[in-house]
């Protein structure tokens, strides 16, 4: 509510300030070099192989996609300046702006979406995105109608954002890997509106106005300098300082809430609803240790206090998440079982589970995992937490983030700290926690061994449901079947917000944050 | 020594037992007796502080971030509100242990590597000498910290991986110690009645080259407790074991909010390290025959 108020305050003081014009006529300026970060370095510029917010950031600027979306939800014509879907759902039609140009010049045409479907889909990791999309059809140079096998609302949120960036074959057609090609650091071509000067690794990205960029007067800025700053707290300082002029996806509570009371700055969390990351306590419901067993499961759910984690850990920097799908998208469905803290409950689920207290007060242990430093704390209070119904949780380090992964991935673990992201559209971030076709592939795959059948049916109906309402009721009895179940007990969306000095206008507080073009963003004097 | 005029009747029955001597000497060093007295203290609290006062250091006794005092708790509650005073006595345990074991380690292998070389020399000397040299080239918290993360972050791995990049000191010294006695009279007086060279080594050798290496182990015991701190500090410890370091690693992001969560560990280690030296110090002058004639 903090920002909303200082928003608000901002607002009263600039309208008062420009008392002739008034607040709405604060009209966007062009011109001006933005001074913005990146939190850990690149490995790849080119979205069309590459996912990520690290990634997302610059690829979203480099990269057009066919749509983007605004704050409600609703997708907006970009690339394609309109775009229609067959009645039977199987015909997905793109209308192309007409006169568009890659970044050398040359025409952005169907064939170019055609060839970046292609490499995406064999390259990019969201196989879900474009794995129903069968062909893509050119029947002349701004018209590319993608071919489905089955109905496949997703594909509207993968066509916005950094998920299809629009590449241009006649670069990255050569025959050479687009996962390693020559071209994807060094000298992009872009469709975007903004095109890249020099990268350099763990310095800086520094992109340029594409002046021939197809949205007529777009970008407002000159020029966009990405600096690489990988400490929290050294961002958190060039914030303070002004010397940088937003950064997204700030994580830390301390320093959010530092950067909250300073007077120049807004932290928001607005506009992370595409993304989604959701922070959550996995558990190995597969496993044949008393995990697998529900009422188990049920009773840490019980046991674990979650305004303790909103308050004390987070310091009130997260919202509530109650199941797997981020509370800002519309399909969200907050009347599930909540697990409001309840010992008694705790203790009774384990009594009737079989697990009698011992003489030591103790029922069984269990170990937990983590793969980052600041999920300790999380874990450290799960142990304790636990401790208070009967459960003896050991904590188990991992030297390292791909230790976790692969415990995670080969489901080697009872109870572990996670965080996933929705990205967009449920088909592409959600399924893959739960379809028990997708038990164990990795990291983030459905490591937590789930499987229900009706589960799986609910997923596979609603990958392919157009209408939104009847989709909208198939996940809301998928979320409430979850919440049941707890294969995972959902603590919070992540701390993810974004922090701009007063003279940005314009932030990106759409439903991908940073991670769609920025093109409407402006410096004020 | 071995040049003392012979002494008046007088002053050879005023001679004492060098034991006496010694803490005499030790006694003479204020400093060293009250760190003594205070080393003493922690370590009666590392044993049975935790009988005492049996809070468990991981349960959340109360508030996150309550200050030193408040409702109860002398040193405050962390970010998960549980017990610092708790966390800092049996965190007091595991420094300890993890100090000492290592300090014993590290003397282990340098006084078998620093004896063999300095007794045998040649090529024995040669080849132990470059091992000694090349764990001494390796940056040593790179190199432990190397050690944990493969083997995983259990307390003995980590008392392994301070002893093992820690051993080259005494290594050294007592080479220098065996270099230069063996070389006496008495030992060649020993040699030339029979002794093997085990006895001449262990029995005859090593208890006249001991002084300086208890005094480097002592400091070494300081050492070890500081660099299980800087590797807890960096998260490599076991997240079910409390250490003074840890303690400070887990609230270093909330110095802002509540520094006495960092401080209070800080200060244990600072104090800890303090004594060691200084009782390092005081052995030191106690069991240096040069100053005591002083």
């Amino acid at each position: 509510m903090k920002h909303v108020l200082k928003g608000l305050v901002a607002a009263t003081a600039m309208a008062s300030v420009l008392a002739t014009s008034g607040f709405a006529a604060d009209e966007p300026k062009r011109g001006g070099t933005l001074i913005t970060v990146l939190g850990s370095n690149v490995r790849n510029l080119n979205s069309a192989v590459q996912s990520g917010i690290v990634t997302g950031f610059p690829g979203a600027q480099l990269f057009a996609s066919p749509l983007r979306y605004d704050e409600d939800w609703t997708p907006q014509p970009y690339l394609a300046k309109s775009w229609s879907v067959s009645e039977d759902g199987l015909k997905v039609t793109l209308n192309l702006v007409e006169g568009a140009t890659f970044h050398d010049g040359h025409p952005i045409t169907s064939s170019d979406v055609k060839f970046s479907v292609k490499v995406i889909q064999e390259n990019h990791p969201f196989k879900a995105m474009f794995a129903p999309v069968e062909s893509v059809d050119t029947p002349d140079e701004h018209t590319a109608v993608l071919n489905l096998s089955q109905p496949h609302p997703a594909l509207m949120l993968a066509m916005s954002g950094q998920l299809m960036s629009i590449i241009p074959e006649h670069i990255y057609g050569d025959g050479q890997n687009p996962k390693s090609h020559p071209r994807n650091n060094v000298d992009v071509v872009g469709s975007g509106p903004f095109k890249l000067v020099e990268f350099k690794n763990g310095e800086h990205v520094i992109l340029e106005r594409y002046d021939g960029f197809f949205m007529e007067g777009r970008p407002y800025l000159d020029k966009i300098v990405m600096r690489i700053i990988v400490d929290p707290s050294a961002r958190a300082i060039a914030l303070e300082n002004g010397e940088v002029h937003i950064s997204a996806f700030e994580s830390q509570p301390q320093i959010i809430n530092r950067l909250k009371k300073v007077d120049s700055l807004t932290v928001t969390s607005e506009g992370y609803g595409a993304i989604g990351p959701l922070d959550w306590l996995a558990m190995n419901a597969g496993s044949d240790g008393p995990t697998g067993n529900v009422k188990v499961r049920q009773a840490i759910a019980y046991a674990v206090d979650k305004n303790f984690i909103h308050n004390a850990i987070m310091q009130g920097t997260v919202t509530d998440a109650k199941t797997g799908i981020h509370p800002d998208s519309p399909f969200y469905e907050p009347d599930v079982e909540a697990y409001e803290l309840d010992l008694d409950k705790a203790n009774a689920l384990l009594d009737e589970a079989g697990f009698a207290k011992g003489d030591d007060g103790m029922r069984f242990g269990l170990t937990i995992d983590f793969g980052w430093p600041s999920a300790k704390p999380h874990v450290e209070y799960v142990k304790a937490a636990l401790k208070k119904v009967g459960i003896n949780v050991t904590v188990r380090a991992s030297a390292d983030f791909p230790t976790w992964a692969k415990r995670m991935g080969t489901m080697d673990f009872d109870l572990s700290w996670d965080a996933v992201f929705n990205w967009g559209d449920p088909v592409i971030g959600v399924h893959r926690t739960y379809v028990s076709s997708n038990i164990g592939k990795g990291v983030w795959s459905n490591t937590q061994g789930y499987s229900n059948a009706r589960v799986d049916e609910l997923l596979e109906m609603a990958g392919k449901e157009n209408d939104p309402e009847k989709r909208k009721a198939l996940y809301s009895e998928f979320q409430k079947i979850v919440a049941a179940e707890v294969p995972i007990y959902f603590a919070n969306t992540l701390p993810y917000h974004t922090v701009y000095s007063d003279k940005v206008g314009n932030p990106p507080l759409g439903i991908w944050a940073t991670s769609s073009p920025i093109d409407l963003m402006y410096l004020k004097d | 020594m071995t040049d003392t005029p012979i002494l008046p009747k007088e002053e050879i029955q005023k001679a004492r037992h060098p034991m006496a001597e010694a803490t005499e000497m030790f006694m003479k060093n204020h400093a060293a007796v009250a760190a003594a007295v205070v080393l003493m203290l922690i370590v009666l609290a590392a044993i049975f502080g935790p009988y005492i006062y049996p809070t468990d250091p991981f349960d959340m006794v109360w508030a996150p971030f309550s200050p030193p005092g408040e409702a109860g708790f002398l040193l405050g509650t962390d970010y998960l509100g549980r017990d610092l005073l708790a966390a800092l006595i049996h965190g007091a345990r595991v420094s300890i242990v993890i100090g000492l074991a290592a300090a014993f380690m590290s003397v282990f292998i340098g006084v078998t590597v620093g004896a063999l070389a300095g007794f045998y020399r040649g090529y024995v000397e040669e080849i132990l000498m470059r091992i000694t040299e090349f764990f001494q080239v390796l940056p040593t918290l790179l190199f432990s910290m190397v050690i944990v993360a493969l083997f995983g972050a259990s307390l003995p791995m980590i008392t392994f991986a301070i002893g093992i990049v820690s051993w080259t000191a005494v290594a050294r010294i007592t080479r220098s110690e065996f270099l230069r006695i063996r070389e006496l009279e008495y030992v060649t007086a020993s040699r030339a009645s029979g002794a093997s060279n085990g006895k001449l080594m262990f029995r005859i050798i090593l208890p006249n080259a001991l002084p300086p290496i208890i005094v480097q182990s002592a400091l070494m015991v300081g050492s070890a407790i500081l660099f299980e701190a800087g590797l807890s500090f960096l998260g490599l410890t076991d997240p079910n074991v409390v250490s003074w370091g840890q303690v400070i690693g887990s609230n270093r992001q909330y110095i802002l909010d509540a520094s006495y969560t960092v401080t209070i560990p800080g200060m244990a280690i600072f104090i800890t390290v303090l004594a060691i030296s200084l009782v390092g110090d005081g052995l030191n002058d106690a069991l240096n025959p040069k100053l005591r004639q002083r």
